[in-house]
């Protein structure tokens, strides 16, 4: 298991997306506190703003087009201004793909942990949606699997599971991925791996 | 015609950890009476103090009597952060402002406290970078159960495996809970190089002296082959304690009775005149004492009691007090402080064996920790003797 370390922000820098005030300031102050640099700004994301380490943004006057990306597609965290608690801004703050968020008015305790969760619920995210899109490309490539089961068992006069568990083990010597491996697969590679069957499968007769 | 001020004291005088709240007490009243008795001085305060006996339940109440009946805009209190923790919603509603005087585990910077005790750079850090080059890092970890064991624990974790050093065991034990025999049989099976103690009041009483048992069992135990070291107990604990079972343990603090200037001296004759010349001195002592002072200053420098200007007052000052020069930073409302390391002598007090060359900022959030360079600060005194605080003796 890999413990828990103190997180650290030192270094980072973060925007704040809400109109100049006593809680914006008081924002800053905590974000400085924590050895970050800060920058606030309303309603104009700034342009080289895309390279922030994090953002917080004001859920309660936000509209659409504020952020320069497609909507939930933030390249960093973002973390929620919250003063209101109507469902329909709620529903507007989830659909940038909140991190976590900073109930207003704004005070120095809650800040830390909000950073702290935003980071971690980012990154779980990121690597979930590598998951995601490895899987979906592994999806993808199912009909080569099905076509390469199907050709084994006809031209090498095998059943379903040896077909597969052929494939399987052939793939894992090449250290690739089953789909990868069908989607490679010629007529010679196929040629070879019923004559390997076959002597296996004689070896274990005799 | 002087002003008098409202200020409010909330300190555990009963209960199981009585004797830190006593101290801080007794040397806020020290302060008080003093200032109230100088006529030169523009302000003057009447105390309003409660003891909450420990018992968690009476800081919210009592703190808010305090700033809603009494008027106050000032509460000097609060021992454990269980208590701060209760108190400060209630300091932040009618935007008072706490003071708060002990060493805590960090990861606060209230803009409504000022911390005039350790924060962890100041406290643990200092003292593992003497302790693991010294004794070892195969270390056992013990605590009461809340959040300052919790997490002087975890950052205590960080710093062993920084060096690559083992934890052979974390145990805790419910506030005023003495039962330590499975932590004893523990480290008696372990044997670890030291023994981290995050034990508060009662327990860790009972701890110190089971381990003094222990030693005297086995002469592998003796505090000077694997000591017990503690971030948090001072003199004014060692008589609860025993001197015979306290001697030869180390403690980080950032102050000693025995610390080596003439406001020091001044305080012990203060001290001997109220309570005695056998009242040992301790940080919780001078800690109340000096906040008291502190506030003084920042009010008359502010000209009124309101928090904002008294803050302002209040970081432009350099404050000399017993412990040395005191700033608060206005960053984090943290003082800056000397951390020091003490070995308990066999006569209820310490010999200082190391203090840094001058006040370390506090860094509450741990923003310039590196467990890296930690790490390698380490082995560089492994090797060559070397660090960062200075030999006294």
């Amino acid at each position: 298991m890999t413990r828990f370390r103190t997180p650290n922000f030192r270094g980072r820098h973060a925007i704040i997306l809400h109109r100049s005030s006593k809680g914006t300031g008081q924002l800053a102050r905590q974000l400085e506190r924590l050895g970050m640099t800060v920058e606030v700004c309303w309603p104009d994301f700034p342009a080289e703003g895309s390279s922030a380490d994090v953002v917080f943004f004001d859920a309660d006057n936000g509209f659409d087009g504020l952020f320069p990306w497609a909507q939930g597609e933030a390249p960093m965290p973002l973390i929620a201004l919250l003063g209101s608690e109507l469902p329909g801004r709620l529903e507007w703050a989830l659909a940038q793909g909140i991190a976590s968020h900073v109930v207003k008015p704004v005070q120095s305790s809650g800040v830390f942990s909000a950073l702290v969760i935003a980071a971690s619920n980012f990154d779980a995210a990121k690597t979930q949606q590598e998951q995601f899109e490895e899987l979906q490309a592994r999806l993808g490539r199912r009909p080569d699997v099905i076509r390469a089961v199907v050709n084994l068992m006809q031209l090498g006069l095998l059943d379903e599971d040896t077909a597969f568990s052929c494939l399987r083990s052939a793939a894992m010597d090449e250290r690739i991925t089953i789909e990868e491996f069908c989607s490679r697969l010629d007529a010679d590679r196929l040629a070879q791996l019923i004559r390997h069957q076959s002597r296996d499968k004689w070896r274990v007769e005799e | 015609m002087r002003r008098e001020i409202p200020l409010g004291l909330l300190y555990s005088v009963t209960g199981t950890y009585g004797a830190i709240g006593r101290d801080a007490l007794d040397g806020a009243l020290l302060a008080l009476e003093e200032i109230n008795r100088d006529e030169t001085r523009p302000i003057s305060f009447k105390a309003v103090s409660k003891d909450p006996g420990g018992n968690i339940d009476s800081y919210h109440r009592m703190s808010e009597a305090m700033l809603r009946e009494q008027g106050c805009r000032h509460v000097v209190g609060t021992i454990t952060s269980i208590g701060r923790k209760e108190v400060i919603p209630i300091i932040e509603k009618y935007d008072a402002l706490l003071w708060y005087i002990l060493p805590y585990e960090g990861f606060e910077a209230c803009e409504n406290v000022i911390y005039t005790g350790a924060a962890p750079n100041q406290h643990i850090l200092p003292l593992f970078a003497h302790l693991i080059p010294t004794y070892g890092n195969r270390v056992y970890l013990t605590g009461s159960n809340y959040i300052w064991g919790w997490e002087t624990n975890r950052i205590a974790r960080e710093l062993v495996l920084a060096t690559k050093g083992e934890i052979l065991g974390e145990r805790y034990l419910p506030l005023d809970d003495t039962d330590v025999e499975r932590m004893i049989t523990e480290v008696e099976q372990k044997r670890p190089d030291f023994i981290l103690n995050n034990l508060i009041g009662t327990s860790s009483y009972a701890f110190l002296q089971a381990y003094h048992q222990l030693g005297l069992k086995d002469a592998d135990f003796l505090p000077a082959k694997r000591p017990v070291v503690s971030c948090d107990l001072t003199e004014c604990e060692l008589a609860d304690i025993g001197f015979e079972a306290a001697a030869g343990h180390l403690c980080s603090a950032v102050y000693f009775e025995d610390v080596d200037n003439p406001l020091n001296a001044l305080f012990r004759t203060k001290v001997t005149e109220k309570f005695g010349a056998d009242r040992p001195l301790s940080a919780f002592l001078v800690g109340g004492y000096a906040a008291i002072h502190m506030i003084a200053e920042a009010i008359a420098g502010a000209g009124t009691d309101e928090i904002e200007p008294v803050k302002q007052a209040l970081f432009t000052k350099t404050f000399d007090t017993a412990q040395g020069p005191i700033t608060i930073d206005a960053k984090t409302n943290h003082a800056a402080l000397i951390p020091h390391l003490g070995r308990i002598n066999d006569k209820g007090g310490f010999d200082i064996v190391l203090a840094a060359e001058s006040p370390v900022p506090a860094d509450p959030y741990l923003v310039d920790f590196d467990p890296q360079a930690f790490a390698e600060e380490v082995g560089r005194a492994r090797t060559d003797g070397s660090s960062h605080l200075r030999l006294v003796k």
